[in-house]
């Protein structure tokens, strides 16, 4: 297609150049236009993509919000009942919504658990620390590593009967712990292993920020009298706050939308529903089998609206605590 | 200027220093040192423990794996069983290769033309944007970053229908296609990298008579082989691990299905009764990420550092 296109080009502008005008001129001329031309094609690759497959399914998540959808068949929709608001009030009025906003928001403080101690880690590995590499390869290990796989492993690990972990604490027999089958325990084991392997991300960026920090200046705070306490407080924080506020971000609008860990422990939603996050509760309604697809749209556009307030507040707040060098 | 301020306030000090206070000072910092080690070896056991704990399990009969106290050592020896099982592990349904290797291969053929498709047009995207003059380039690059906040999960809905109504469901293309595209971040970061690359080389490269597209695959492409594998490497490792998007799509025919969703139906037919099966599932589908992370960890560090970005 490009190479097709790169040659009709050349030939429509090459013929009048070489008949009419002077050479040198339309010559200059024309490379800008073919620079112009295949500038914006190669550019706007990956901006078709999105039209095709993100732009229109974004359109379209709101429409379908308001439409009755018969199976995944949106030819067959009609309006919503309730002046196309019948999916909306379906959604805001269902307990097991809710109860997916509550339950995502208590597993999404796994999120910055893993910020503040990933924080602590990278500070301590910033120090004149033998083994780094190694170190750090190892911290990020989880990352590489798949979400079914993982799960399944703490899935071992927190087995009532024979997993390790009541076994290091002691709860065997009458009274294990049964961590992934009554609600008081389930949100805590999977904040647990969502800690152990979310934390390898924010170590890495965390190491690069501090590699940027400005010696000189934790010297000079030194010299004035600043222990290790406040020169960590008052001279690093601050240069590492773009950071911090890259990862909240991310890490809150990634919290939001979890779904693959809660879904592999507990396909049916675990104990209680404790297991339901808001995308489980959308992926339960496409394929429930009752005509449920304009109601799966309307908690997405539902979602959508709390990332959109999160980021919002988040940017609003970090003109007050993040210090932008350049 | 810092020594020389230093300097004088140190002439004065010493007679309130005493020996003993140097060496309590000294003692602090072996102190601190000590501690700062303990915790980051002790983070460094809690990674690795879990590890450890399913790799020895993977090597033990369903007896062993299911008692009630962990044995290090397991009464009935250790064996190659539970890897035997899963490797041949073939569902009533279909017949041929074992569930867990088609998986795998699956996997392969499911991701690596999306990822090294991608990677070009993310790249040639980039090259155009970092190197190319056109009108449109100003707003078109703040959409395609705008593009990058859009959450992925909001639009699963619309998509499953849409992709429903092509016939694109229980198939691999929702999984192929998109990809092929190119991806925002991507784009972002090598957009970074090739504007690093000093003009004068691509005004030289044109001086010798090559054209746009002769410019990105002689001197940009070469130019840029490790950031190019750093996002390969990290487009592959997002699509090998994906569950989501091969959750939604392959949903019926075990013999289309993915590495990820290969293991969890294994260990759900298997892995309750057989928790060393499930186990020796996951290692054998952790492992060739491992390995390839422990073989380019310098590239995928990089990758992530320099991009800020999870794939």
């Amino acid at each position: 297609m490009d190479t097709d296109f790169l040659l009709v080009s050349e030939g429509v502008a090459e013929g009048p150049s070489s008949a009419t005008v002077p050479l040198k001129p339309p010559r200059k001329k024309i490379k800008v236009n073919r620079e112009e031309i295949l500038g914006t094609l190669f550019a706007a690759i990956p901006l078709i993509g999105f039209m095709i497959f993100a732009f229109v399914p974004l359109i379209l998540a709101v429409v379908m919000a308001f439409l009755n959808v018969p199976g995944w068949d949106i030819g067959g929709a009609t309006l919503a009942d309730k002046g196309g608001f019948g999916n909306f009030i379906t959604v805001l009025t269902d307990p097991l919504f809710w109860d997916s906003v509550v339950n995502t928001l208590i597993l999404g403080t796994s999120t910055l658990i893993s910020q503040f101690f990933a924080l602590f880690i990278a500070y301590f590995l910033s120090k004149d620390i033998k083994g780094r590499g190694v170190l750090r390869i190892i911290y990020f290990m989880p990352y590489v590593c798949s979400v079914v796989a993982v799960t399944l492993m703490w899935q071992y690990m927190f087995n009532t009967n024979y997993g390790i972990i009541n076994q290091m604490l002691g709860k065997t027999g009458d009274n294990a712990i049964d961590w992934l089958g009554s609600s008081d325990y389930f949100s805590l084991a999977v904040i647990i292993m969502s800690v152990w392997s979310g934390m390898g991300y924010g170590i890495l960026l965390y190491s690069a920020a501090l590699t940027n920090v400005n010696q000189s200046l934790v010297e000079a705070a030194r010299i004035d009298g600043a222990g290790a306490v406040r020169v960590f407080w008052n001279v690093i924080l601050p240069t590492i706050s773009p950071t911090s506020l890259y990862l909240l971000i991310m890490g809150v609008i990634g919290a939001l939308q979890s779904f693959s860990v809660t879904q592999i422990l507990a396909s049916g939603g675990g104990p209680n529903n404790d297991g339901v996050t808001i995308v489980f509760y959308m992926y339960q309604r496409i394929f429930n089998g009752r005509n449920t697809m304009g109601v799966a749209s309307a908690a997405a556009c539902v979602l959508a609206v709390m990332i959109l307030f999160v980021t919002m507040l988040q940017f609003l707040g970090s003109r007050r605590w993040v210090k932008y060098d350049n | 200027m810092t020594t020389e301020t230093l300097q004088p306030a140190v002439e004065q000090a010493p007679p309130a220093i005493t020996d003993a206070q140097i060496r309590r000072s000294k003692a602090k910092k072996i102190i601190s040192k000590v501690v700062i080690y303990a915790i980051l070896v002790l983070y460094a056991i809690i990674i690795l423990f879990p590890f450890f704990i399913v790799f020895i399990t993977s090597l033990k009969t369903a007896f062993d794996a299911s008692k009630s106290q962990f044995e290090w050592i397991p009464s009935e020896g250790y064996t190659f069983a539970a890897y035997g099982a899963v490797l041949t592990y073939l569902p009533p349904m279909i017949e041929g290769i074992p569930l867990i290797i088609r998986g795998f291969l699956n996997t392969l053929l499911y991701i690596l033309p999306p990822t090294l498709i991608g990677l070009t047009t993310s790249s040639i995207s980039a090259y155009a944007f970092a190197k190319l003059r056109f009108r449109a380039k100003k707003w078109m690059y703040a959409v395609l970053l705008a593009t990058m906040m859009i959450p992925g999960t909001i639009m699963i809905v619309p998509q499953y229908t849409i992709y429903d109504m092509i016939y694109w469901t229980e198939t691999p293309l929702p999984l192929m296609i998109p990809g092929m595209f190119g991806a925002a971040a991507c784009v972002f970061f090598m957009r970074q990298f090739y504007a690093g690359i000093p003009d004068s080389i691509i005004e030289a490269a044109k001086l010798d008579g090559l054209g746009f597209l002769g410019i990105f695959f002689w001197i940009m492409v070469p130019l840029s082989v490790p950031a190019l594998l750093a996002q390969g490497l990290l487009g592959f490792i997002g699509g090998y691990n994906d569950y989501l998007g091969p959750l939604l799509y392959l949903r019926s025919d075990p013999g289309i299905f993915s590495l990820q969703i290969a293991l969890r139906y294994i260990v759900d037919k298997r892995g309750i009764d057989e928790p060393n099966l499930s186990m020796a599932a996951s290692i054998v589908a952790l492992l060739p990420t491992l390995i390839i992370y422990f073989i380019c960890q310098k590239f995928f560090i990089e990758g992530i550092v320099t991009s800020g970005l999870k794939q």
